[in-house]
C-alpha cells in the first residue's frame, strides 16, 4: 500500500569504511545484485572525501554536523584536556554543533554551526528522527525521535533514548559492538559475532523502520569497519582463507539493503530520498607507521617512561603526535611543559614537514603523501583546539599515534587501514554537486530536502 | 511489622537457605558499608558465629582504612577469614597504572576471586550486592549461576516468582547468592543506624569530603558532602539524586573506551 504524505522522508543507511572502490568492484563481479538494481534506477555512486583526519569519531561527525572539525571540535576519539597531557574521551557532549536531527527535530538548544545558520528559517524543526548505531553520538542526548549510540558505547542505556527503545534493543539482545579483541586469537568465533550483530541491527532497524513514526531514518553497519581491520586483505584476494566469507558478508549487506530500499519505496511511494555512505574508505594494510618514534629519533619528542599516555611527554619536547597522525607543536602557554614559542612555531613546523616528507620505507617508498596545517583544514571557533599539523599517509602506510614503539615501521594483526579519499555515497542521479563530494556535504543535501526551499526535486 | 524488619527476615531467610543447600560456601567481604552489613546479618543469622569461611578479596590497592577496619572485626567478631590475592600479578607489579583499569579489575579482583574459589572448592558465595546499584543488576537474581568461566548468562537464568528461589546447578558452576538484593542504598543506612552497625571512618565527612562507596584508593572518587554521621547521611541521600557509584562510572566507561580503541589498533 502506498502512503502519500505531506512531509517527504529520507532514509541514510550508513556503512562504516565501505570503499567505493570495492563497491565498485563488486557490483562488476555480480556480489551486489542490490546495489545494482538500485543504480540502474536513477542512482549513482559517488566516491568521497573523508574528513581530516579520516577516523570515524571525525569523519561521522562530520556527517552529522555538515561542518568541519574546527565547528564542531571532534578531532580523533582521543584529546587532551586543555592546558594538560591528561588524555579524556570526546563523547557526544563535546560536539559543538547541532546536529541534523537536533535541526529537523527542534532540539538544537544553544548550539550553532554556519549549517545551521543557513537553515535556520526555511526548515521544518518538527520532524523525527531514528538514528541507529552512529558512532560518536554517546551518551545519548534527548532528541525528538529514537537514537542509540554507535561506537565507543559503554553502556546501551545511557546509549540509547528514550528508554522505550532501550528495552527493546535489551530484549533482542543487541549489541553496540563486537568484541574485536578476540579477532586475532579466535577469528571464527569475531568472524561469527560479526554475522550475528549485523542480524540484530537489521532486525533492529526492520522493528523501528514499522512500528515509529519517522521523517528522517539513519541506519548505521559498523560491523564492515571491523572487518575490515582485521581482514580487508581477503577482500580481493581469492586464495585467502576468509575471502568466501568475506564476500558473503556484503551478500548479506546487499539483501539487507535491497529489502530496506524496497521497502522505503513502497512506503513513500517512489518519492523518499534514499542514500548510503561511508564515514572513509580502506585499502590493505602493508606496515604500521609510528610518528612519534620518528619524532624521537629527530629529538622532537622526550619521554618519560615513569609515567603513563601522553603525561609521558617530558621537559624539552617540542611535538607529538596523537592517533591517527596528528602533530601537535609543544607549545609555551598551551601545555605545562610547553617548549616552542609562538615566534619559534613556524620552524619548528617547518623542520617537522622536511623530516616527515623524506619519511620511506626500506624499499624507498614514500610513505607521507600530503601534510596538511590546522589553517589549511579548520575553520571555526574550535579550530585552535586542533592539531598543527595532520599528515595523509600514501595507501598501505597506517600512521600511528601510540607512543609504545621504540621502531617507526611495524605489523600488527591488521590487514586493513582507512582511507581518506575513497569513501562512497550513494545518492539520486538528480542531486548535482558540481565538486566532488564531500562528507560534510551530506548534512546540507539532507536539511535541503527537509527545507521549505528545497533546490531541487526527486 | 516494621519495614526494616521485613527486609532483614527476608535477608536472614536466604542466608540460612543458602547455608542449608551449599555446606561449601563462603561470603565476600569488601569491607564496604553493603558487605559490611550483609556480615551483620550473617552473623544475626546465626547467633553470632558465622558457619563459613568470610572472604577479602585484596588487591593490595585498598584504602589502608579498609585493612584496619578488617583486622580489627575479623579479630572482634571471630571470623574466619580468608584473604585472597592474586600474587603472581601482584608480584608483576599489576596496577591500575599498569595495562588498562580493567585489565587490573580483571587479574586482581576476578582472577583472584577465581583462584580463591579453586582453592576451596567453593560451590555457592554469598555477595551484597543491591538492586539498585547500577542498571545491569536490575536483572540479578537471588539465587544466581554463574558458569566455570565465570560468565553470567542473564538472559538464559531461573525464574523467582512467589520467592521460590531455584538453587541447585550444573556440576561446574557456582551460584552467587544475594541477600541484600533487595536493600537500597538508603534501607542500608537505616539499618545500620537501627543495628547500631560500625563503619569503615571514610564513609564520613572529613574537610567536606567523604567516600559514598569505597574500593582500590586510585579509582575511587569522593563526593562533595558535610554529612559526618549517620544520621546526615541519611539526610543527605533522602535529598539527593546523584547515582552512588557516579565516582566510579567515568572510570570504568574509560576504561571499557580504552580497551576498545586498542582493539582496533589506537592507543
Amino acid at each position: 500500500m502506498i502512503h502519500m504524505n505531506d512531509t517527504p522522508k529520507l532514509l541514510v543507511i550508513g556503512l562504516d569504511g565501505v570503499p567505493y572502490t570495492l563497491i565498485t568492484d563488486y557490483i562488476e563481479k555480480g556480489y551486489l545484485p542490490n546495489f545494482k538494481k538500485i543504480l540502474s534506477g536513477g542512482f549513482r555512486l559517488h566516491q568521497m572525501d573523508a574528513s581530516i583526519p579520516d577516523v570515524s569519531s571525525t569523519s561521522w561527525t562530520s556527517f552529522m554536523t555538515g561542518v568541519n572539525p574546527g565547528e564542531h571540535g571532534i578531532f580523533g576519539f582521543m584529546d587532551l584536556r586543555p592546558g594538560s597531557y591528561k588524555i579524556y574521551f570526546p563523547s557526544s557532549r563535546d560536539i559543538q554543533a547541532p546536529t541534523i536531527w537536533d535541526i529537523i527535530g527542534g532540539t538544537v538548544n544553544n548550539r550553532n554551526s554556519a549549517l545551521y545558520g543557513a537553515y535556520k528559517t526555511s526548515i521544518n524543526n518538527r520532524l523525527r528522527s531514528i538514528v541507529l548505531n552512529i558512532p560518536q553520538t554517546y551518551p545519548a542526548a534527548p532528541m525528538n525521535g529514537i537514537l542509540t549510540a554507535g561506537f565507543v558505547c559503554p553502556d546501551l542505556k545511557k546509549g540509547t533514548y528514550p528508554e522505550y527503545a532501550y528495552n527493546y534493543l535489551e530484549s533482542i539482545g543487541y549489541v553496540p559492538d563486537v568484541d574485536a579483541a578476540k579477532a586475532a586469537e579466535e577469528p571464527d568465533l569475531f568472524l561469527k559475532e560479526v554475522f550475528s550483530a549485523l542480524e540484530k541491527r537489521a532486525l533492529a532497524y526492520d522493528y523501528f523502520f514499522d512500528n515509529e513514526s519517522w521523517d528522517l531514518f539513519i541506519g548505521v553497519i559498523t560491523e564492515t569497519d571491523r572487518l575490515h581491520h582485521f581482514f580487508f586483505d581477503a577482500a580481493r584476494d581469492q586464495g585467502h582463507k576468509y575471502h568466501d566469507l568475506f564476500v558473503s558478508f556484503y551478500k548479506r549487506i546487499d539483501e539487507i539493503i535491497g529489502r530496506l530500499f524496497t521497502r522505503f519505496m513502497d512506503k513513500t511511494g517512489g518519492m523518499g530520498l534514499f542514500m548510503t555512505m561511508s564515514d572513509h574508505g580502506f585499502t590493505v594494510l602493508r606496515q604500521e607507521v609510528y610518528i612519534n618514534s620518528l619524532l624521537r629519533e629527530g629529538g622532537f619528542l622526550k619521554i618519560n617512561k615513569q609515567k603513563e599516555y601522553f603525561e609521558q611527554i617530558d621537559t624539552g619536547t617540542k611535538a607529538f603526535c596523537m592517533d591517527p597522525a596528528r602533530i601537535y607543536v609543544n607549545l609555551e602557554g598551551r601545555y605545562p611543559l610547553g617548549s616552542v614559542s609562538a615566534p619559534g612555531k613556524k620552524d619548528v613546523i617547518r623542520e617537522l614537514k622536511d623530516m616527515l616528507v623524506s619519511l620511506a620505507d626500506n624499499n624507498g617508498n614514500p610513505v607521507i603523501n600530503t601534510i596538511c596545517e590546522n589553517g589549511d583544514l579548520y575553520q571555526g571557533p574550535s579550530s585552535d583546539k586542533g592539531p598543527d599539523l595532520v599528515c595523509l599517509a600514501n595507501d598501505g602506510f597506517d600512521l600511528k599515534g601510540t607512543l609504545k614503539k621504540e621502531e617507526v615501521f611495524g605489523k600488527g594483526q591488521f590487514s586493513g587501514m582507512h582511507t581518506r579519499y575513497d569513501a562512497h555515497c550513494i545518492l539520486p542521479g538528480n542531486i548535482e554537486m558540481g565538486v566532488r563530494l564531500h562528507i560534510e556535504n551530506l548534512a546540507g543535501i539532507i536539511l535541503n530536502y527537509f527545507s521549505k526551499e528545497r533546490t531541487w526535486n526527486t | 511489622m516494621e519495614h526494616l524488619t521485613i527486609l532483614e527476615n527476608k535477608s536472614i531467610f536466604i542466608i540460612r537457605e543458602a547455608y542449608y543447600r551449599f555446606k561449601d560456601i563462603a561470603m565476600l567481604w569488601s569491607v564496604g558499608k553493603d558487605s559490611t552489613t550483609l556480615l551483620w546479618l550473617c552473623r544475626k543469622a546465626f547467633f553470632g558465629q558465622i558457619p563459613f569461611p568470610v572472604i577479602h578479596i585484596d588487591t593490595t590497592y585498598k584504602f589502608p582504612e579498609m585493612y584496619r577496619f578488617r583486622d580489627e572485626y575479623a579479630k572482634k567478631w571471630g571470623l574466619n577469614l580468608i584473604v585472597g590475592r592474586n600474587e603472581g600479578q601482584i608480584e608483576a607489579a599489576m596496577g591500575p597504572g599498569k595495562g588498562s583499569k580493567l585489565d587490573c579489575c580483571n587479574e586482581l579482583k576476578t582472577n583472584a576471586l577465581k583462584e580463591t574459589i579453586g582453592k576451596y572448592g567453593l560451590k555457592a558465595l554469598l555477595l551484597g550486592i543491591r538492586r539498585d546499584e547500577h542498571g545491569i543488576r536490575a536483572k540479578e537474581r537471588v539465587f544466581s549461576p554463574r558458569d566455570e568461566n565465570f560468565k553470567w548468562d542473564y538472559e538464559n537464568q531461573p525464574a523467582e516468582l512467589w520467592d521460590q528461589y531455584k538453587s541447585t546447578a550444573a556440576e561446574d558452576n557456582h551460584f552467587r547468592v544475594h541477600p541484600i538484593l533487595h536493600m537500597t542504598e538508603l534501607d542500608i543506612w537505616r539499618y545500620i543506624k537501627r543495628e547500631n552497625i560500625p563503619m569503615s571512618e571514610l564513609y564520613f565527612s572529613k574537610e567536606g569530603k567523604r567516600y559514598r562507596s569505597i574500593g582500590c584508593a586510585p579509582c575511587c572518587s569522593p563526593i562533595e558532602s558535610n554529612a559526618s554521621s549517620v544520621d546526615e547521611i541519611i539526610s543527605e541521600l533522602e535529598t539527593s539524586n546523584t547515582s552512588e557509584r557516579s565516582g566510579r562510572a567515568q572510570d570504568k566507561e574509560d576504561a571499557y573506551t580504552m580497551q576498545k580503541l586498542r582493539s582496533l589498533g589506537y592507543m
